[in-house]
């Protein structure tokens, strides 16, 4: 009795514990320190800048060794608010415990199929707020804030970075090397890509345009194996 | 004897009452295969029960004033009806004429821009227009949540009375998909039920000479989009489908409609510029703008006699589906929106 008792003791504590290893932990980093929303960072340029709203979908998680895929999360759709920090946290309960690989790919965003497939549930509602409505389509990326550089009502600045045909499409790909084993932390690095941004003249997307493209091709490089 | 009489008047009574009971969605007899992927949303009646619902509804306005009956009246194909520009909340008018509904399992972009490339999609469009309803989804969710009469009706389609922003729109789609035309005189006459005049019959000729390769039946659309060589009213400067493709090729390109139930859809166009029919007629035979990229069959002007417009009208006019307008299912639910007049 007292063997079955530590037998299933042992499977509990097992699964238990894979279960709190078996995930993926992003962490929003700004200035090199975590995000706040609505603090102020300064930049190298001298502009402060406040964040208040972070969002982003990841999806198509796979894992790879030797560039073949090992393992491929099913539905794979995450949306990721900075509002909502166990969204930071990506379960990933089904992946199986002695599978070996070397590195990791998912996209920003969601692909042209999804956004061809008419509504959905779950983290693609569209009562998420990442769901154009006059032109049906996802936002793959959102963030708003101010600038001490924007000449708006407010140095108000917003991208919403959409958009998945008409040669405006800005899914990205995201391929990242990884030596260790899960869980797995990656540093998004909020930096990069502000730095890139001139608020002077830049301060506001809200449609797919070439300009969305172009912020979206920087998105790749935000990302980082901590 | 008697036990045959008997057993063969209860099949004769199972075969009465299967015939009457009317599917939810008919693929018409030489038509196509729908676009709309029904796996995706299957249809019962009552997640239609809640999309007629929504449809006739105000909850789905911010001020509870306007709901999608208001520009889409079931007696004229749900079209707006004499008014060249439609008007949403607080009177405020929109920069286009709504169009009319039927068919939609069809199509394949909607609104007149092809905005929209799903029709799950589609109710957030004006659901979410300044001019139209000034709502959020969000928020309508939020109300449908805190309604006794839709969490009543959401449990019962879904055995789970949490309502999402789905499922809401998924409900309008299923309601839209069952709005179907296709009992007019032209559909009795293909399905030889019926017979033309024969100044409708000179009107078909004609209209198959000169319309048909965009107005294809049986469904009197490609469902494609086209310039069809209007003006440009420099009072909406409405370019069309080029806002959303970005694309030089789509400047002043609008949807083509459906010439079905075009008896009652007027005023014609995408701002509903033409009263009459002949109207219409007079602009392709004589005012269309030579635009480099005018579709091929309109590049050489469309000639027609006087008495040729009147066949090609009384040839329209067969495209009139009366079960259609008047069909009882797809009017105002007095059943489900009548009872609960102070929704809470």
């Amino acid at each position: 009795m007292r063997f079955f008792f530590v037998f299933f003791f042992s499977i509990f504590s097992t699964t238990l514990f894979a279960q709190q290893k078996n995930k993926l932990v992003i962490h929003h980093l700004f200035t090199n320190k975590a995000l706040v929303f609505n603090e102020n960072f300064v930049l190298k340029n001298e502009d402060t800048i406040s964040i208040h709203t972070f969002k982003y979908y990841i999806s198509s998680i796979q894992f790879l060794k030797n560039k073949k895929v090992v393992w491929k999360e099913k539905n794979s759709v995450h949306l990721i608010d900075e509002e909502n920090s166990n969204s930071k946290t990506i379960d990933l309960a089904k992946i199986p415990t002695d599978i070996d690989f070397e590195e990791i790919r998912f996209n920003i965003g969601i692909d042209s199929a999804t956004n061809y497939a008419g509504v959905q549930g779950g983290d693609l509602d569209p009562t998420k707020g990442m769901y154009w409505t006059w032109q049906n389509g996802y936002i793959n990326f959102k963030i708003e804030g101010k600038s001490t550089f924007c000449k708006t009502r407010n140095n108000a600045f917003q991208f919403h970075i959409g958009g998945y045909e008409n040669g405006l499409a800005t899914l990205q790909k995201i391929a990242l090397k990884i030596n260790q084993k899960l869980p797995l932390e990656i540093n998004l690095d909020i930096e990069k890509l502000i730095e890139q941004l001139n608020f002077s003249t830049q301060n506001e997307i809200m449609q797919p345009c070439k300009e969305a493209v172009e912020i979206a091709n920087k998105l790749p490089l935000l990302f980082s194996i901590q | 004897m008697r036990k045959l009489i008997y057993l063969l008047f209860l099949i004769f009574v199972g075969m009465v009452s299967f015939n009457t009971i009317e599917p939810l969605f008919m693929i018409p007899k030489g038509w196509q295969k729908p676009t709309y992927d029904f796996t995706k949303n299957n249809l019962t009646q009552e997640k239609i029960n809640i999309g007629r619902a929504l449809f006739y509804d105000n909850i789905l306005s911010k001020d509870s004033t306007t709901s999608c009956a208001s520009c889409h009246l079931s007696y004229t194909a749900f079209a707006h009806t004499d008014h060249a520009l439609s008007h949403g909340i607080h009177n405020k008018i929109g920069i286009r004429n709504a169009p009319a509904l039927f068919n939609l399992a069809w199509s394949k972009k909607l609104m007149w821009d092809g905005a929209i490339n799903h029709l799950d999609a589609q109710a957030l469009a004006p659901i979410h227009n300044k001019d139209e309803m000034d709502e959020t989804i969000n928020h309508v969710v939020e109300k449908l949540n805190a309604s006794v009469l839709y969490k009543k009706l959401f449990y019962v389609a879904y055995n789970d009375s949490m309502i999402t922003g789905e499922k809401t729109l998924k409900c309008i789609a299923q309601f839209l998909l069952t709005i179907q035309s296709y009992h007019s005189k032209y559909d009795s006459v293909i399905n030889h039920q019926s017979f033309f005049t024969n100044q409708e019959k000179n009107g078909y000729y004609l209209f198959q000479k000169n319309c048909a390769s965009c107005h294809a039946e049986p469904l009197f659309t490609n469902n494609e989009f086209a310039t069809n060589g209007l003006k440009m009213d420099t009072t909406l400067n409405d370019f069309g489908r080029i806002k959303i493709t970005h694309n030089l090729n789509d400047s002043l390109v609008f949807k083509i409609p459906s010439l079905r139930n075009i008896e009652f859809t007027y005023p014609y166009m995408h701002d509903g510029r033409f009263k009459k029919l002949s109207e219409v007629l007079n602009h392709y035979t004589s005012s269309v703008q030579p635009y480099k990229n005018l579709p091929g069959q309109l590049k050489k002007s469309i000639v027609l006699s006087s008495n040729e417009k009147v066949d090609l009208i009384a040839f329209l006019l067969t495209l009139t589906d009366r079960h259609f307008l008047y069909n009882g299912a797809y009017q105002f639910p007095k059943n489900s929106l009548m009872p609960t007049k102070d929704k809470q």
